[in-house]
C-alpha cells in the first residue's frame, strides 16, 4: 500500500490544470512543463525501480479494499510502461517548442498534454475495467483537442471521423464491461479473472472476450479496424503525431495484452489463433500502406500498423519467448515512432513540403538529421545490434516454438518492406541532388535533433545493452504467464 | 581477436577528426596501419601446425548471444584475404580517390565493412554472425552510394541492399530454426550434434533458409542482378567488397554449414545446380558487356558460382578446389579489378569500345593484365594459380558420383558438359578484356583524357597481387599445407591430403585433355566473335532479371498504392461498414463456436405494461430519427428516445440516474439546436438500393449480436456481485445513505475525478476551437 | 422483462449503427447519441431490474437494487455529454470549414 502508483496519474493532472493558468504566457508555460516533465519521470524511473525490487505496488483509492474498490496496480509490466511513456514525454515537451507556433502553445498545447500523459498512465496502472474505461476517455479527450489544434480545413475533416470511431468503440467498450458485469458481477479485473477461471470461461465470456478485444483493437489499429489511423495522425503538429504514434495505440495493445493474459486464458486455441491471424494481416496491410505513398508523414504512420501486428503476434502466440518478444517490441516501438514522427517533423520543417517527390540532396545540409533517419529506419526494420532486432528474435523463436512458421515468413518480409518503405526516404530524400522546394539557406535544426538523439540513444541501449534489460523483461513475461500472481497481489487472499 | 574485429570501427570513429589534415596526409595512409596490422597478427597464426581458437566474449549471455569468436582454417584464410586484399585496396584508394572527395565517409564505411566482414567470419554465435552479417550489407549500401549524386549508384546501392537484405532476414529466420531446433547458438556445438539437425523436420526449411542468404549475398543466379549494378562504387571497392571479400561470404555460410546441410540431399541439387547455372550465366553475359566493369562483374558472378558449385560437390578434392579457388581469385580478379580501375583513372573512360591499343602506352598494366587473365582463363602454365584451382574443378566435377534420386543422377549427368560451357566462355571474355584493352588500334581521339601509365603507388597494389598469382603459381605448396588443408578440414570434416599440388598430371589426365578442349574452342570463339554477334545480342535478348526486379520493385509501390487506395477512401461509412462488419463476423463465429448463446427464463423481472408502453414509443422514436428528413424533428425525436430513457431510470428505481438523464438531456437537445440551427436541412437519402440493404444488414446484424450478448450474460450470470459489499459499508464507512452517490464520490471517487477531468477537456477544447477561430478571423 | 429491455437495447443500437452509417453529420451524431443510449440501458440490466428498492439506504429495507451499475452508468452519462458537446462543436466548425454536412465529400484527397 503506498501513494507511489497514483504519482504518475496525479502528478499530469496537476501539472496540466497549472499550466493551463499559464498558457498565455508561453515562455513561463514551457519552463513549467519541462520542470513537471522532469518530476514525473523521476517519480515514474523511482517507481520502477520500487516494482523491480519490492515488487507489485498495489494502492487501493481511498482506502476501499479490493476488489471493491478501484485498485491501482503498478506491476513490473505497467511500471515499464509508465517508465517509457515518461521518456517519450520528456523528449516530446523538449521537442514542442520548436515544431509547434506560438498560437497552438497559448491554446493549452501543454495542458492537453499533460491531460494526455495522465490518461495513458492511468490506463497502464489501473486495476480496474472500468476505470480503465474512464482513463480511455481521459486520454481520448486530450488527443481530440490536441488534433484539433490549429482547426485547420484537413484537422477538422480528419479529426471528425477520428473522434466517431472512438467515440463508437468507446460506448463499445461499456457495453462489454456491463456484459462482463452481468455475468461475473464484477468490475475488478483480477477478481473477474479469477471468476473466469472459475468457470472456465465459458462461451459467452470468450464472446465477451472477443467483443473486448475489438475494442482495444481499433484502439490498438489492428487489420480490419485501422482505417482512422493513417490519415488522422498525419493532419496534426509532429509533435503530437509523434504522441500518438508511441502512446495511444500503445495503450489498446497493452490492454489486449493485459485481458487476454489475465482474464481470458482459457481458450486460447481459439481466441490467440485469431490473434495470429489479425498479427499476420496487420502486418501485411500495414506495411502495403507505407509503400503505398510519397508523402513522408504518411509512410512512418502506416508504419505503427506492421509494428502492432509484431506486438499481436507475440500475443498470439503466448509462451514465454513470444510475450518477452511482444513486451520488448513494445517499448521499442514506443520510443522508436516518436523519434521518427520527430525526424519527419524536421524533414519536413526543412524541406517545406511531405512530398518524397518533390525533396532530395537534404544531407548537403542536415547530415545529422540524415543519419538519424538512417540510423532509425534499420532500429525500425529490427536490425541488429538495436532494439527491435532483440524484440523480432524474440518473436520468432516464440513463434517457432509453436510451430508457426507461416507467419514467421510473413514477418520476415515484412521486415524488408518496412525497411525498404523508411530507406526510400533516406536514398529519396537526403541523396541525391539538392531540390527543395525552397530554395533557403540552412535552418537550424538543434532543437529537432537532441529529442531525436536522447529516444535513439535508448533504441540502442535497447540493443547493445540487451542484457541489462531483457531479464526484466523476461520476468514480466513469467509473471504474465501465471495470472494467479497478479491475483492474489490485488486480492491477498 | 575482439579487439581485431572492432579496432576498425574504433578507428572509424576518429576519421572524421583526420579529414581536416587531409591535404596535408591522404587520410588513407592513417586507414592503412589498421588492415596491416590485423593482417600481420593473423599471419603468424599461418602454418602446418595451427589450431583451432575460440574465445568467448560475453554480450548478452541471457539470450546465448555472445562474441564467441572462433578461428579455424576456413575463417584463417578469409580473415588473411579481408586483411590482405583490404591493405592492398586502401594503399591503391589513396591514389584513385583525390583528396577532394569526401574521403573521411568513404574510410569510415570501408572501416565499417572491415569489421563487419571479420565478424562474420569469426564469429561462432549465431546472431552475432548475422549482426555482422547485415553491417557488410549496410556498408555495402553506403559505398555503392558512395557518389550519390548519381542516379545510378542511388539505384545500385538500393537495388544491393534490398536484394542482400532479403537473403539475410531469410538467414536470420533459418537461424532461429536452428536455435529453436538445437536449442544452441554456437555453430560448432551443432556440428558437434549434426544428427539433431539431420533428424529435424525442419531441415529442408532450414537449408532453404540459410541458401536464400548465402545465394544473395554472393551473387548466384538469379539474384546476381545487384553485382553488376554495384559497379557504380568507386573501383577499391569494386576490388574489396564486390570480388574478393563480401560476395563470398555466401560461399563462407555455405561452407560453415555444410557439416549440417549437406546431409540433404537438396543441399547437393540445390546448391550445385544454382552454383554451375550461375557459372554459365555468368560467363555467357560477360561477354556481352562492354564495360570493363561491367565484365569483371559478370565474371565475379560466373567464378563464384563455380566455387558454390564445388561445394555443392562436397567431394574433399571439389571442397580443397574450393577454397584454393576462392584464395586465387581473390588475387587475379582483384588486381584486374585494379586495373580496370587504372584504366578508367587514365583514359577517362572505362567502354571497351573505346579502348585498344594500350600495350604500349602502359606496358605495366599490360603485363600485369596477361598474368591476371590468363590465370583466370586456367591456361596451363607452370606460373599461373588459376590453373590448378581450375583443373581441380574440372577434375571433381569428372569425377561426380550421382546421387540417389533421380534428379540428382540426372543432375550429376549433366555437370561436366555444363562446365565445359562455362569455362569455355570464362576463356573468352579473359581473352576478350585482355585483347580489347591493350591490342589492336589506340582510338586517342575518343578517350576523354590522353592515356599514360598509371603512377607507381597505384600500380604497386596489382603488382603486389600479380606476385600472388606467380608465386602461389610456382610453388603451390606453399599455401597447400599451411593454410588450404586447415580450411579444407574445417569444411569437409575430414582432411583431404593433398601432399602436394602438381602442375603435371600427364597427357592422359581426363581433367588436362578437357581444359585443351576447352581452350581450343574459346580459341576459335574468340577469333570468330564476331560472327557471334548477333547471337550474342539476340540471347537472351532483352531479357533479363533486371527487368524482373524493375517490374517487381514497380508493382510492388504500384500494387500497394492501388490496394491501399481501394480502402482507405477517407470514406468514413465505409471505414465503419467494414470495422462493424467485421465485429459481427468474428464475434458471432466465436458465439456459435464456444456455444456462448444461452437463454434462461428464470430469475428475470416481471412485465409491466408501463414499461412496455415505454419501450415501444422508444423503439418507434428511434426507428423515426431513420426515416425522418427534418432537421429539427430528427432532433426532438433523440430527445424523445433519451427522455424514454429517464423513465427508465426512473421505472428501474434510478432515481438519481433519471435526474441526471433529464438534466443532461435537455441540455444536450439545446445544443444540438444551437450547432445544426446554421447547417443545412437534411436532405432526402439518395442512396441506392444497394448500399442501403448494406446499412440495413449490418445495423440490424450488430443491434442483434449485442441485444443476444446481452441476453446470454443475463442468463449466465452466477456470482453475487460486489455490490452487496456496497450496500453493506456505505453507510458504516462511506457515511451516506445514497449508495450510488457514495460509490460515485468515495468507492470509485478516482472515477469520478477523472470524469471531471473529461469533462474540463471537453470544455477547453470547445473553447480553443472557438477561441482560435474567432483569433483567425481577426487577423 | 431483462430479454425485453436488451431487444430494445439492441434495437437503439441497431438504429444507431444505421444513423451513423449515413453521409449527413447530424444523422452520425444522432446515431452515436442513439447508441451510448442503449450502451446505458445495457449496464442497467446487467445489475438486474426491479430486485428491491432504490439503493437509498432506510431503515427496515434489506432490498436494494443494484447501485454499481447505476454508478457506472452515471459517470458514463457525464463522459458521453463531454464528447457529444465536443462532437456537435466540432461538427459545426467542421461543416462550416469544409462548406459541407456531407461526410462523402469530406474524404479528402488520396495520400495529401
Amino acid at each position: 500500500m503506498s501513494n507511489l502508483a497514483v504519482l504518475p496519474i496525479i502528478i499530469p493532472l496537476l501539472s496540466g490544470i497549472i499550466v493551463a493558468f499559464f498558457a498565455k504566457n508561453v515562455k513561463v508555460s514551457r519552463v513549467l512543463a519541462a520542470l513537471f516533465t522532469i518530476i514525473n519521470a523521476l517519480v515514474a524511473v523511482y517507481l520502477t525501480s520500487v516494482v523491480f525490487t519490492d515488487g507489485t505496488v498495489i494502492l487501493e483509492t481511498g482506502d476501499w479494499v479490493a476488489p471493491f474498490g478501484i485498485v491501482l496496480v503498478a506491476d513490473p509490466l505497467a511500471a515499464v510502461l509508465v517508465m517509457t511513456t515518461n521518456i517519450i514525454a520528456l523528449a516530446s515537451v523538449f521537442y514542442a517548442p520548436f515544431a509547434l507556433t506560438v498560437k497552438k502553445e497559448q491554446h493549452y498545447f501543454y495542458a492537453f498534454y499533460f491531460f494526455l500523459i495522465s490518461g495513458v498512465s492511468g490506463a497502464f496502472l489501473t486495476g480496474d475495467l472500468f476505470n480503465l474505461f474512464v482513463f480511455f476517455e481521459v486520454l481520448l479527450m486530450a488527443s481530440y483537442a490536441l488534433i484539433v489544434l490549429g482547426g485547420e480545413k484537413v484537422q477538422l475533416r480528419e479529426s471528425i471521423k477520428y473522434v466517431l470511431i472512438n467515440l463508437f468503440s468507446s460506448i463499445l467498450f461499456v457495453t462489454a464491461i456491463a456484459f462482463l458485469y452481468g455475468v461475473v458481477g464484477t468490475v475488478n479485473m483480477a477478481q473477474i479473472a479469477e471468476r473466469v477461471q472459475e468457470v472456465e470461461q465459458t462461451g459467452i465470456l470468450t464472446t465477451i472476450g472477443i467483443l473486448l478485444f475489438f475494442v482495444f483493437a481499433t484502439k490498438a489499429a489492428l487489420f480490419p479496424l485501422f482505417y482512422w489511423l493513417p490519415k488522422s495522425y498525419i493532419v496534426p503538429n509532429p509533435v503530437v503525431s509523434a504522441l500518438f504514434g508511441a502512446l495511444l495505440t500503445k495503450v489498446g495493445i497493452y490492454s489486449i495484452l493485459r485481458v487476454f493474459s489475465l482474464i481470458f486464458v482459457y481458450k486460447i486455441s481459439l481466441t490467440h489463433e485469431i490473434f495470429i491471424w489479425i498479427a499476420a494481416l496487420s502486418m501485411i496491410f500495414g506495411v502495403i500502406g507505407a509503400l503505398s505513398t510519397n508523402n513522408v508523414k504518411l509512410i512512418i504512420a502506416y508504419n505503427i500498423i506492421p509494428a502492432i501486428g509484431f506486438i499481436m503476434m507475440g500475443i498470439g502466440m503466448f509462451n514465454e519467448p513470444a510475450l518477452s518478444g511482444s513486451i520488448y517490441y513494445l517499448i521499442h516501438d514506443m520510443l522508436i515512432k516518436t523519434a521518427l514522427f520527430f525526424i519527419v517533423g524536421a524533414i519536413v520543417y526543412v524541406a517545406g513540403t511531405s512530398d518524397l517527390k518533390k525533396m532530395g540532396g537534404l544531407i548537403h545540409h542536415y547530415p545529422v538529421l540524415g543519419w538519424l533517419l538512417f540510423v532509425s529506419a534499420f532500429v525500425l526494420a529490427g536490425i541488429p545490434p538495436f532494439s527491435g532486432f532483440i524484440g523480432k528474435l524474440l518473436l520468432l523463436e516464440g513463434a517457432l516454438e509453436n510451430d508457426k512458421i507461416i507467419i514467421v515468413i510473413i514477418a520476415l518480409l515484412t521486415s524488408l518492406l518496412i525497411l525498404y518503405s523508411i530507406i526510400k526516404i533516406f536514398v529519396n530524400g537526403f541523396w541525391g541532388e539538392q531540390r527543395h522546394i525552397e530554395p533557403t539557406e540552412k535552418k537550424p535544426l538543434a532543437g529537432f535533433l537532441v529529442p531525436v538523439a536522447f529516444l535513439l540513444s535508448f533504441s540502442i541501449l535497447l540493443g547493445v545493452g540487451a542484457e541489462y534489460i531483457y531479464p526484466s523483461i523476461e520476468s514480466i513475461s513469467t509473471y504474465l504467464l501465471n495470472p494467479e500472481l497478479y491475483i492474489d497481489s490485488v486480492l491477498k487472499e | 581477436m575482439i579487439i581485431a574485429i572492432l579496432a576498425p570501427l574504433l578507428v572509424a570513429c576518429f576519421i572524421p577528426l583526420l579529414s581536416k589534415i587531409k591535404h596535408r596526409v591522404h587520410t588513407g595512409f592513417f586507414v592503412l596501419l589498421v588492415p596491416l596490422s590485423i593482417f600481420t597478427y593473423f599471419v603468424t597464426f599461418v602454418g602446418r601446425d595451427f589450431s583451432t581458437q575460440l574465445q568467448v566474449t560475453k554480450w548478452i549471455p541471457s539470450l546465448d548471444i555472445n562474441f564467441s569468436l572462433y578461428l579455424d582454417g576456413l575463417s584463417l584464410l578469409f580473415v588473411l584475404l579481408i586483411t590482405g586484399i583490404g591493405s592492398l585496396v586502401v594503399l591503391y584508394s589513396i591514389y584513385y580517390l583525390d583528396r577532394s572527395e569526401r574521403l573521411d565517409q568513404f574510410y569510415v564505411y570501408l572501416l565499417m565493412f572491415m569489421t563487419a566482414m571479420l565478424g562474420v567470419v569469426l564469429s561462432d554465435n549465431i546472431f552475432v554472425l548475422y549482426t555482422f552479417w547485415e553491417l557488410t550489407s549496410i556498408s555495402s549500401f553506403l559505398l555503392i552510394g558512395y557518389w550519390h549524386y548519381k542516379e545510378r549508384s542511388r539505384y545500385g546501392a538500393l537495388k544491393s541492399m534490398l536484394i542482400t537484405v532479403f537473403g539475410g532476414l531469410s538467414m536470420f529466420g533459418g537461424f532461429v530454426l536452428l536455435y529453436v531446433v538445437t536449442g544452441t547458438t554456437s555453430i560448432q556445438d551443432m556440428i558437434a550434434h549434426p544428427e539433431i539437425v539431420w533428424n529435424s523436420a525442419y531441415l529442408p526449411l532450414i537449408l532453404a533458409f540459410i541458401l536464400l542468404g548465402a545465394f544473395t549475398k554472393s551473387a548466384q543466379f538469379p539474384f546476381h542482378i545487384w553485382l553488376p549494378d554495384a559497379m557504380e562504387a568507386p573501383t577499391p571497392v569494386s576490388a574489396y567488397l564486390h570480388s574478393a571479400t563480401m560476395v563470398k561470404a555466401g560461399l563462407f555460410l555455405i561452407a560453415r554449414f555444410s557439416p549440417l546441410l549437406s546431409a540433404s540431399e537438396w543441399f547437393y541439387i540445390v546448391v550445385t545446380s544454382v552454383g554451375v547455372i550461375t557459372l554459365c550465366w555468368g560467363s555467357y553475359m560477360a561477354v556481352r558487356q562492354t564495360d570493363l566493369k561491367a565484365i569483371l562483374a559478370f565474371s565475379t558472378i560466373s567464378q563464384l558460382g563455380m566455387i558454390m558449385a564445388m561445394f555443392g560437390f562436397g567431394t574433399k578434392i571439389a571442397i580443397f578446389a574450393a577454397v584454393f579457388h576462392i584464395l586465387n581469385h581473390a588475387t587475379f580478379k582483384g588486381s584486374l579489378f585494379m586495373i580496370a580501375g587504372i584504366i578508367d583513372h587514365e583514359t577517362g573512360t572505362r567502354d571497351i569500345r573505346k579502348l585498344g591499343g594500350l600495350a604500349t602506352i602502359m606496358p605495366i598494366a599490360a603485363t600485369l593484365t596477361v598474368l591476371g587473365t590468363f590465370s583466370m582463363a586456367g591456361i596451363p602454365l607452370p606460373f599461373l594459380n588459376g590453373f590448378y584451382s581450375k583443373e581441380l574443378f574440372i577434375d571433381s566435377a569428372l569425377h561426380l558420383e550421382g546421387g540417389m534420386s533421380t534428379i540428382a543422377s540426372m543432375l550429376t549427368a549433366a555437370i561436366p558438359y555444363l562446365v565445359v560451357f562455362g569455362s569455355i566462355f570464362t576463356f573468352v571474355y579473359s581473352m576478350y578484356f585482355l585483347f580489347g584493352i591493350f591490342t589492336g588500334k589506340h582510338k586517342a581521339d575518343q578517350l576523354p583524357k590522353p592515356a599514360h601509365e598509371a603512377p607507381f603507388g597505384m600500380l604497386l597494389p596489382p603488382i603486389i597481387l600479380i606476385t600472388g598469382v606467380v608465386v602461389i603459381g610456382l610453388f603451390p605448396n606453399l599455401v597447400n599445407g599451411t593454410l588450404l588443408n586447415h580450411a579444407q578440414s574445417a569444411v569437409g570434416n575430414t582432411l583431404y591430403d593433398v601432399e602436394k599440388i602438381k602442375f603435371w598430371h600427364g597427357w592422359d589426365a581426363p581433367a588436362f585433355q578437357v581444359t585443351l578442349l576447352i581452350i581450343s574452342v574459346g580459341i576459335a570463339l574468340y577469333l570468330t566473335r564476331k560472327k557471334w554477334q548477333h547471337i550474342y545480342n539476340a540471347l537472351p535478348g532483352s531479357f533479363s532479371f533486371n527487368r524482373v526486379y524493375d517490374a517487381l520493385i514497380k508493382q510492388l509501390d504500384r500494387t500497394s498504392e492501388k490496394i491501399t487506395n481501394a480502402y482507405m477512401t477517407g470514406s468514413l461509412r465505409l471505414y465503419m461498414t467494414i470495422i462493424i462488419a467485421a465485429i459481427i463476423v468474428v464475434t458471432t463465429t466465436v458465439m456459435m463456436v464456444t456455444d456462448g448463446f444461452v437463454v434462461k427464463f428464470d430469475n428475470l423481472a416481471d412485465v409491466s405494461v408501463l414499461e412496455l408502453v415505454v419501450a415501444g414509443v422508444m423503439v418507434v422514436a428511434a426507428v423515426w430519427t431513420i426515416f425522418t428528413n427534418h432537421k429539427l424533428a430528427a432532433i426532438l425525436i433523440t430527445g424523445v428516445v433519451g427522455y424514454g430513457v429517464a423513465i427508465l431510470f426512473i421505472l428501474y428505481r434510478a432515481p438519481d440516474l433519471a435526474l441526471t438523464q433529464l438534466v443532461i438531456e435537455t441540455v444536450s437537445v439545446a445544443l444540438f439546436l444551437l450547432a445544426f440551427y446554421h447547417l443545412p436541412q437534411l436532405q432526402k437519402r439518395d442512396d441506392s438500393t444497394g448500399s442501403k440493404i448494406v446499412n440495413a444488414t449490418i445495423s440490424i446484424g450488430f443491434g442483434a449480436l449485442v441485444a443476444m450478448i446481452g441476453i446470454a450474460a443475463h442468463s449466465s450470470s452466477g456470482f453475487a456481485p460486489i455490490s452487496d459489499y456496497f450496500i453493506k459499508t456505505s453507510h458504516t464507512l462511506g457515511g451516506g445513505d445514497n449508495i450510488v452517490n457514495v460509490i460515485l464520490v468515495d468507492m470509485r471517487g478516482l472515477d469520478t475525478l477523472f470524469e471531471i477531468t473529461v469533462l474540463g477537456i471537453a470544455a477547453l477544447a470547445i473553447y480553443s476551437l472557438i477561441k482560435l477561430r474567432n483569433d483567425k478571423e481577426a487577423e | 422483462m431483462e430479454i425485453i429491455i436488451s431487444i430494445l437495447a439492441g434495437i437503439l443500437v441497431a438504429t444507431g449503427v444505421y444513423n451513423l452509417l449515413q453521409k449527413q453529420l447530424l444523422r452520425i451524431v444522432i446515431g452515436t447519441v442513439l447508441l451510448s443510449h442503449g450502451a446505458h440501458l445495457f449496464i442497467l440490466t446487467m445489475g438486474k431490474l426491479k430486485r428491491g428498492q432504490p439503493p437509498i439506504l432506510e431503515e427496515g429495507i434489506v432490498q436494494y437494487t443494484d447501485p454499481l451499475p447505476q454508478a457506472l452508468i452515471l459517470t458514463s452519462i457525464v463522459i458521453s455529454f463531454g464528447i457529444t458537446s465536443l462532437l456537435l462543436v466540432l461538427a459545426y466548425r467542421t461543416a462550416n470549414e469544409n462548406e459541407t454536412d456531407n461526410m462523402e465529400q469530406l474524404r479528402g484527397k488520396t495520400n495529401e
